[in-house]
This record gives structure tokens, C-alpha cells and sequence, in this order.
């Protein structure tokens, strides 16, 4: 009885196992006969690597609208129809975490339709994907990575439409010293690259301008309790908190000093330039709080009510987060490769390594008018465009600080 | 260091000690009675924080009643949030219908996942442990959402105002700190006396040392056991809405790192040892508050492990493990 039983098993095993090998066989039969057709429909892949469900999520999910923006207008264009050519938005959750950043990269490497990353959030996680990337020849443009070493990591396919910590915390303790006249200063940092790097340059610069730093600390990057810290903080009698982290930690670093009665503000960088920071800290203990954020504010840039419009119509009661603007331009940037490269070699060569390295090329001879400013990038893949604005928490918003 | 930041870091620790506390008697209770690690228990804390964001919500959040169709909430709301009376009518109705609801899915979890398998192998109830963890996680992230919430109204006002903190003798505490240690004190002493001093709680003990002799003797075992599956997460619950209302905010894997610590603070004590639970809560709690406050923050953890470690070598049943004969 067992025995007829198992052997009942192992056929049925088999018999899934052989029709999964044979599906997948005319599956990729099928994409062949796709491609040689040169005039055939193609579709193509970008994948979108971000925090959606763990990390900062608000800024993640607000990097997915930005890139299917870009997407869907793209798709609509004449351009692209003509070469019968579509783009598909893939999303890999990424949590904020380089194991599971590694894994996505992984996964959107062996997509063979994919031909570009719009990604990822955190520095970490990309110092770990953007080697996969490379060994795939996938081109990779970040929003949001501001860790100055990851354009020095000898990575071609890698480019970032943001300006990095070494411009943006030096800014920013040049506007706590100088500027809101910080003198003492306690400088935090979440442990993760982004979080170390942001906050060692801001506590260099704020040293080196004649501000004394009474104490620093660190914290892990998912923490929400911080009375001890905060404890220590008052202790310390500072005038400012530099917290190098993002906005779910910060947010709650901020409520918790000044429910303890602190009155100095809270400092952080790009990773806090988010409503959802003012909504967690709470608009009472978030006001007075400082941000850096690259680019200008986007009320200023010439393209930024088109922006605004397109995405108030895309999509309905969404609130545009820190780095929508900045994915819609990195999605551009692939999109525009795409084409180029496309019409160039033909949209059946695109999936091909040539392909592949031809529109790593086309993103680094890229140079266009986006949203956040002059898309363009230099020999090791930075943005040319170094600007950093600083932000105050105003009547529950954030907006440009004086 | 002056000697009032000593006595506010050890305030700060007896506050994270109570809410270890009341989660790790969630492990211990179960661990006493079935022998199990109950590793859906840290979900079934971050539940009642959510449980209790929602009964505040209804009850005390203007943006809730002007809803449509929600308008009959308007005077109900205005009781709630007249303070006083009301304030105190919030307070309870949160920590109240957010235990019972918490430990009614504790029953019910202990039903569907874990009664079936009593006498399977013992990983076969650990495994289904981890499976109904990662299923309330999951539940949570897709239902309600995967962004960490604030724990106030919609438009930002806080539910508790006495969060801030009043002076004394140059030593800064919050409202909040008190009622938290109070609460978690109360409670601990109750649940001390009931396993203690009543029949049910006699019936609990006898359970815990045999449960097979206990039936013979006319104990229901299985009462008892959702008995233990009720009262766990109920307490588990309170420290949830306790969590959010103190640090600010609930997100669906918040139960994670605070299960980790109250199950190290249970170990520390003795697993299945109640006074050893409350004893290695309060203990893990001061000892990471200080070693934050004058070591770093970064070794908070590292300390509070390394006291888990030299607890375990030198009393590896826990420090109260061995002096009381009974498990629970």
C-alpha cells in the first residue's frame, strides 16, 4: 500500500518536473522567434530596486511612481511605437537590506528582457548589487545613493542623477554653524553607509568651521528606541542633533528629545526630506527640524509644474516624495539609451551583451533637461549637477530654510 | 556623570524592563505549561500595538468620524476625548478590548496551530510557531500596510499629551515612564497571586509539572492550556500599545527585535519561571539603558548578550531556574 503510494508520488513528481522543463523550453522558443522578426513587437524590462515593504518605504515606493511616470509617458510616445517597442516596469523589493539588495540583483540580472536599474535607495544595498549588475551588464542609475565611494569602485555600468555626502553634509554644517548658529553639536548615524558617511562629513565640516562636537553615537538603522540616547543627548547641553540616518529612525529620534524637553532641532540629510518624516515625529516635536536635500527645491526648476501635473494625474492623492523626481530623470536616462541604442542596433540586438554595453555607453553620453536640472555625468559616473538645498520643518511642512 | 543621569538612565531601563516583562511571561507561561517556544508569541505583542491604534483611532480620532457613514461616532468621540474621565474611559477601553482581542487570537491560534500537533515531535509545534509568526506578519503588511504608522490622529495631535516629562529632584521623567512601570507592576504582581493563590492557578502548576497526572486528577487540560494562551498575549498586548504610545510608532516586523530580547530576559530568568521572567525582563532592560548611556549605544546589545552568556554558564537554568521546583 505505501509502497504503490510513493511510487504514485514519484510519477506525478516526474510528470511536473518534465512538463515544467518542457513549458520552459517553448517559452524560450517563442522569444526567439520574437526577436529575429526585427519589425515584431519587443518588450523590454526596467527594473526598479527600492524599500518597498521594509526600510524607508514612503521614499521607495515614491521611487517605483517616479520610474512608471517616466514609463508609462515613454510608452505613449510616438518614439517608441514607431520601433514597436514596449517598456515594462518590473518592481524588486529591496527592504533597505544588501543581503536581500544582493538577491533582487540576482534576480534582475537572469531577466533577460531587463536591460537597466532604476535603483537602488540605499548606499549599502547598492555597493552590493551594482557588482552583479556589472558582471551582467546591466547599466544602473541611482536616485538616491549619496555614499562618495561608489563611483570609485571601478563600476562603468553604475551612474547617480543625486550629488554625494561629501558635498551634501559639509553643506549642511556650513548652514548649522553658520547660518541657524549652531556651536555645540551631537553627531548620530544609523550604521549603514549612507548613515556613517553623511555624518562624518557633516562632523567634519562643523569641527573644521569652529563648531565643537560634544558627543557621537550610532544607532541601528531600525531602531525605535532611543531614551537612552536621548538621555545622553540632554546630558550633552548641544544646540543641534545631527542624526545620519533615514526618516523612520530620525522622525523618532526627533520625538522622543523633545518629548524629554530638548529644544535643539534635529539635523539630517536627504533621507529624511519626506512628509512621512513630520507625520512619525509628529508636527509639534518635528518643527524647527533642518534637512539637506540634493538638487533645488522643485517648486524652483522650469520643469517641475509639468512634473507635478503629470503625476497629479497619474496618480491621484499621492504626495510626491523625496526621490520621485530624481527616479523619473534616472528612468529617463535609461529610456533615452534605450531608444538610442535601439535605433542604432535594432530593437532585436537590444537584449544582446553588445546591446547591454551599448546602452551602458548611451547612459554615459547622456545629457538632457530633466526634472531636478541638466541630467549629465562625469567620466566616473556623478552627476555634473552639485547642488544641495537645505530645508526647515514649518507649520508641518517642509520647506526651503532662509 | 551626575548622579541624576545615572537615576534617569535607570528609569529609561526599568521602563524597557517592564515592557520585557510583560512579553517575556508570554513565553515563559506557555514554555512552563507545553515545553514550546511559542515564536508567533513577538507577533502577537506587535498585534496588540495595532489593536490598540485602532480602538484609538475609532475612538479619539476626529478624521475617523468625519468619514462617511461614520458621523454616529461624533458624540461617542467627544466623551473620549473630553479628558478627565474621559481620558481615563480611552486609556482603558485601549488596553482592555486590545488584550482581549489579542488573547483571544492567542486561543485561537493555539486551537488551530498548535493543539493538533500536541503530540507530534516537538520541532513540529516550533515549526508551525514560525509559520504563524511570518502569517500575522504578512497579514499585517498586506492588509494594512507596510509603512511604519505613527502612533497619533491623522492629523498628527498625539493621543497620550502626557508623554513629556515633569522634574523631580533634577531628575527628568515622563507620565509616561510612570505609567508604564506602575502598569507593568500591577500586573506582574496579579498574575503572580493568581498562578500562586487560586484554584485555577493551582491547576495551572499541577499542569505544568505533569499534565498527564493533572488529568487524571480531574484538571481540563485543555482549559488550562488556552487558559495560558489567553493571559500570554493579553500582557503581550499591553506592552504593544504600551511600545507605540511610548517610541511612537507600530510597523508590522516591530515584534521582532522585542520578542528576541523578552525571550533572552525569560531564558535569563529561567524559562517556564514567572518571577524569573519578571527578574530577567527588569534586569535586561536596566543593564541595556546603562550600558547605552555609558558605554555606547552601538554595545547596548552586545552587553545585554554577554550577560545572557555568563548568566548561561554559570546557572544554565537561569538565575531563578533552579531555585523553585515548579515550572510555572
Amino acid at each position: 500500500m505505501t509502497r504503490n503510494r510513493r511510487r504514485f508520488f514519484a510519477l506525478v513528481a516526474v510528470v511536473a518536473m518534465l512538463s515544467m522543463v518542457v513549458t520552459g523550453c517553448s517559452a524560450k522558443t517563442e522569444q526567439s522567434t520574437g526577436g529575429e522578426g526585427g519589425k515584431q513587437p519587443v518588450t523590454v524590462v526596467i527594473g526598479v530596486g527600492a524599500p518597498l515593504t521594509d526600510g524607508a518605504v514612503a521614499l521607495g515606493k515614491g521611487m517605483s511612481r517616479g520610474t512608471k511616470l517616466a514609463v508609462s509617458q515613454a510608452n505613449e510616445s510616438q518614439e517608441l511605437k514607431d520601433l514597436g517597442l514596449t517598456i515594462e516596469v518590473v518592481e524588486g523589493d529591496d527592504k533597505g537590506d544588501p543581503t536581500t539588495g544582493g538577491n533582487v540583483a540576482t534576480q534582475f540580472t537572469s531577466n533577460q528582457k531587463l536591460l537597466g536599474v532604476m535603483g537602488h535607495l540605499n548606499s549599502g544595498v547598492t555597493r552590493v548589487a551594482v557588482k552583479i549588475y556589472n558582471q551582467g551588464n546591466v547599466v544602473q542609475v541611482s536616485p538616491a545613493n549619496t555614499a562618495v565611494d561608489l563611483t570609485k569602485m571601478g563600476m562603468k555600468n553604475y551612474f547617480r542623477v543625486c550629488t554625494t555626502d561629501d558635498v551634501q553634509g559639509p553643506t549642511a554644517a556650513d548652514y548649522a554653524y553658520k547660518v541657524f548658529g549652531a556651536k555645540r553639536a551631537y553627531v548620530v548615524d544609523d550604521s549603514t553607509v549612507y548613515g556613517v558617511g553623511l555624518a562624518a562629513e557633516w562632523a567634519k565640516q562643523f569641527a573644521a568651521d569652529g563648531g565643537t562636537v560634544a558627543g557621537t553615537e550610532k544607532t541601528g538603522d531600525k531602531d525605535t528606541d532611543f531614551k537612552a540616547l536621548v538621555s545622553k543627548i540632554k546630558a550633552a547641553n548641544v544646540d543641534i542633533v545631527y542624526y545620519g540616518g533615514m526618516y523612520n529612525t530620525v522622525a523618532l529620534l526627533s520625538k522622543q528629545l523633545k518629548e524629554t524637553g530638548v529644544k535643539a532641532p534635529v539635523m539630517s540629510g536627504d533621507g529624511c526630506y519626506d512628509p512621512e518624516y513630520i507625520k512619525l515625529a509628529g508636527a509639534t516635536n518635528a518643527e524647527g527640524d533642518f534637512c539637506s536635500s540634493i538638487g533645488y527645491p522643485v517648486d524652483k526648476l522650469p520643469k517641475a509644474q509639468e512634473f507635478k501635473a503629470a503625476y497629479a494625474e497619474e496618480f491621484p492623492g499621492e504626495a510626491i516624495a523625496a526621490y520621485d523626481a530624481y527616479s523619473y530623470d534616472a528612468a529617463q536616462a535609461i529610456i533615452n539609451a534605450i531608444v538610442k541604442v535601439a535605433k542604432e542596433m535594432g530593437t532585436d540586438k537590444l537584449a544582446s551583451v553588445d546591446g547591454k554595453k551599448a546602452i551602458i555607453a548611451a547612459v554615459a553620453a547622456s545629457n538632457f533637461e530633466g526634472v531636478t536640472g541638466n541630467v549629465s555625468f562625469d567620466e566616473k559616473g556623478d552627476t555634473t549637477n552639485k547642488v544641495v538645498s537645505i530645508y526647515v520643518v514649518k507649520d508641518g511642512a517642509w520647506v526651503p530654510a532662509e | 556623570m551626575t548622579f541624576s543621569y545615572v537615576v534617569e538612565q535607570t528609569i529609561n531601563g526599568v521602563t524597557l524592563g517592564g515592557l520585557y516583562a510583560l512579553v517575556a511571561l508570554g513565553y515563559t507561561l506557555v514554555y512552563g505549561i507545553l515545553l514550546m517556544i511559542n515564536f508567533a508569541h513577538s507577533e502577537l505583542f506587535m498585534m496588540g500595538g495595532y489593536v490598540g491604534l485602532g480602538v484609538l483611532k475609532v475612538l479619539a480620532d476626529p478624521a475617523v468620524a468625519d468619514k462617511a457613514g461614520m458621523g454616529f461616532l461624533k458624540p461617542i468621540q467627544a466623551f473620549f476625548m473630553s479628558g478627565g474621565v474621559g481620558f481615563v474611559a480611552l486609556m482603558v477601553a485601549t488596553f482592555l478590548v486590545s488584550a482581549v482581542v489579542v488573547g483571544f487570537l492567542g486561543v485561537i491560534i493555539e486551537r488551530f496551530a498548535y493543539r493538533p500537533l500536541r503530540h507530534a515531535p516537538r520541532l513540529a509545534p516550533l515549526i508551525s510557531a514560525i509559520g504563524v509568526s511570518i502569517f500575522l506578519q504578512n497579514a499585517v503588511l498586506l492588509w494594512i500596510s507596510s509603512k511604519q504608522l505613527p502612533y497619533s490622529r491623522a492629523d498628527g495631535v498625539q493621543f497620550v499629551t502626557a508623554t513629556t516629562a515633569f522634574s523631580v529632584a533634577g531628575v527628568d521623567v515622563s507620565t509616561m515612564q510612570v505609567f508604564i512601570i506602575v502598569t507593568s507592576l500591577v500586573l506582574l504582581a496579579l498574575l503572580d497571586t493568581f498562578v500562586s493563590k487560586t484554584r485555577t492557578g493551582r491547576a495551572m502548576r499541577a499542569t505544568s509539572q505533569d499534565a498527564e497526572a493533572a488529568g487524571l486528577m480531574g484538571v481540563d487540560i485543555n482549559r488550562v492550556i488556552a487558559l495560558a494562551f489567553f493571559i500570554g498575549p493579553a500582557l503581550g498586548a499591553v506592552a504593544g500599545v504600551f511600545n507605540g504610545m511610548y517610541y511612537g510608532s507600530v510597523k508590522f516586523n516591530m515584534g521582532f527585535i522585542p520578542g528576541i530580547k523578552s525571550f533572552t530576559a525569560a531564558v535569563i530568568g529561567g524559562i517556564g519561571n514567572l518571577r524569573g521572567a519578571m527578574l530577567g525582563g527588569f534586569m535586561l532592560g536596566i543593564i541595556e539603558s546603562l550600558a547605552a548611556g555609558f558605554i555606547s549605544n552601538a554595545y547596548r546589545d552586545v552587553i545585554a548578550f554577554i550577560v545572557l552568556i555568563l548568566v548561561l554558564v554559570f546557572r544554565p537554568g537561569g538565575l531563578l531556574g533552579e531555585a523553585v521546583a515548579e515550572k510555572v
